[in-house]
């Protein structure tokens, strides 16, 4: 297909907009001089005066003036002052130097407070000394009555429910149903799920069902919506035990 | 009535067993400048020789305490030998309560200071929001003011509880990184990579 290439018209710049961005990436064309608003509006009016657009065209339009949008927006940000002159192994190395120092310096914290830890000042033992007094305070009966009633009372706002968890796996599902329509020869699915109790159950059967259906081992029908769902076993399956 | 004995402060002795029974009651350490005021002690020397009285009389071996410089201050600590028979009496196990992220953050801060936050999770490598946090609580850094670049970052420093913990008594007296270097050179194991 016939594919004409846009071209970009600046000031600076005039070519294609993936060149642009070549050469941008190559540090051939400082990115700060680039009006991406202008590029943008240039082609909407080039657009406009299209008939019927190229998908792939227009696409790749998109790509190449979002990553310029993406660097430049990157280039405005401060950045972490560092050195341009340093290489990145240089840095590597820097960083590595700077953690050598930090590792001698945690030994060093970690001998002095070992140190700190074998003298014994006169705070630590008060708080924390096992034969300590207790204040004991009279209270009478009633008040003692008072304390047991509020005692119950979060005893009974301690109670939780407690989440009931069953699994009901697909297979299991599947063979359930599978032993109703050997049965019966027909299934009303809607009545079938009415006398299931959670909806974590629901959802395992209808799943079955669907399962069911995908493979061919069950004809399901649904007259209208909302309707009932009529399930039959497809008579050319053979069960495979 | 009893009348209570006027103690005079007039020897060298007498103001060593002064310094000794306000050491004794204070729970924190308490600043030199503070007791030498109080004893109208004028010159610094003079008050570092009743410090060496009192340093000499717990000296002795029947003695469990000597006195210690700590965070600026001047402080009563038991002798390192009696920390076993410590432990075994009161049935308290001092362990330490720092862990090494934690240990690797106070160290960049206390070499750093003031330092943000970015400094030192690009130092160590990771983010360090979650030591620096634990350490703020702990009282062993503080946060000392503002950066002035973009976001104000928030810049650390160290604290006099630090300087308690670590038993320095100002963080100059931390070694040098070159002191440091040297300190751990022969101690250092033998490397897997040739340098």
């Amino acid at each position: 297909m016939y594919s004409e290439q846009y071209e970009v018209q600046t000031e600076f710049f005039e070519g294609p907009l993936d060149l642009l961005l070549h050469l941008v990436n190559k540090n051939r064309m400082n990115i700060l001089d680039i009006k991406i608003s202008q590029i943008t509006s240039e082609y909407l009016d080039y657009l406009m005066n299209k008939r019927g657009i190229n998908p792939s065209r227009e696409s790749d339009f998109l790509m190449t003036a979002s990553t310029l949008i993406y660097i430049k927006s990157r280039s405005l940000l401060p950045f972490p002052e560092m050195s341009d002159e340093e290489s990145s192994e240089e840095k590597f190395i820097n960083t590595l130097a700077e953690y050598d120092k930090i590792k001698k310096i945690t030994k060093l914290l970690k001998q002095m407070e070992n140190n700190e830890l074998l003298l014994w000042k006169r705070e630590e033992v008060c708080e924390n000394f096992e034969t300590e007094e207790f204040y004991i305070k009279e209270i009478s009966s009633f008040q003692l009555a008072e304390i047991f009633l509020n005692l119950i009372k979060k005893k009974d706002r301690e109670e939780f429910v407690s989440i009931k968890s069953r699994n009901f796996s697909i297979q299991k599902k599947q063979k359930e149903i599978l032993e109703i329509l050997e049965a019966e020869g027909y299934l009303n699915f809607t009545n079938y799920i009415e006398m299931i109790g959670s909806v974590e159950e629901f959802f395992v059967a209808f799943f079955s069902l669907l399962e069911m259906v995908k493979r061919g081992v069950v004809i399901a029908l649904q007259k209208r919506l909302f309707d009932t769902i009529s399930v039959w076993k497809n008579g050319s399956y053979k069960i495979v035990q | 009535m009893k009348e209570e004995k006027e103690f005079s402060l007039e020897t060298i002795e007498q103001k060593a067993a002064f310094v000794e029974s306000v050491l004794f009651v204070s729970k924190e350490p308490v600043e030199p400048e503070k007791i030498m005021s109080f004893l109208k002690c004028k010159n610094i020397k003079d008050f570092e020789r009743i410090l060496s009285t009192l340093n000499e009389m717990y000296k002795d071996s029947s003695r469990g305490i000597i006195s210690k410089r700590s965070g600026g201050g001047l402080q009563l600590v038991t002798k390192i030998e009696m920390h076993n028979l410590l432990n075994d009496f009161f049935k308290i196990k001092k362990t330490s309560t720092l862990t090494i992220p934690s240990l690797e953050t106070l160290s960049i801060v206390s070499y750093k200071q003031p330092v943000t936050l970015a400094e030192i999770s690009r130092l160590r490598g990771v983010n360090s929001i979650g030591p620096a946090k634990n350490l703020l609580q702990k009282k062993l850094i503080k946060i000392s003011g503002r950066k002035r670049v973009p976001g104000l970052p928030a810049l650390y420093s160290t604290t006099k509880e630090f300087l308690l913990y670590f038993g320095l008594n100002d963080i100059s007296e931390l070694p040098s990184i070159e002191e440091l270097t040297e300190m751990f050179e022969e101690k250092e194991q033998p490397s897997l990579f040739k340098r």
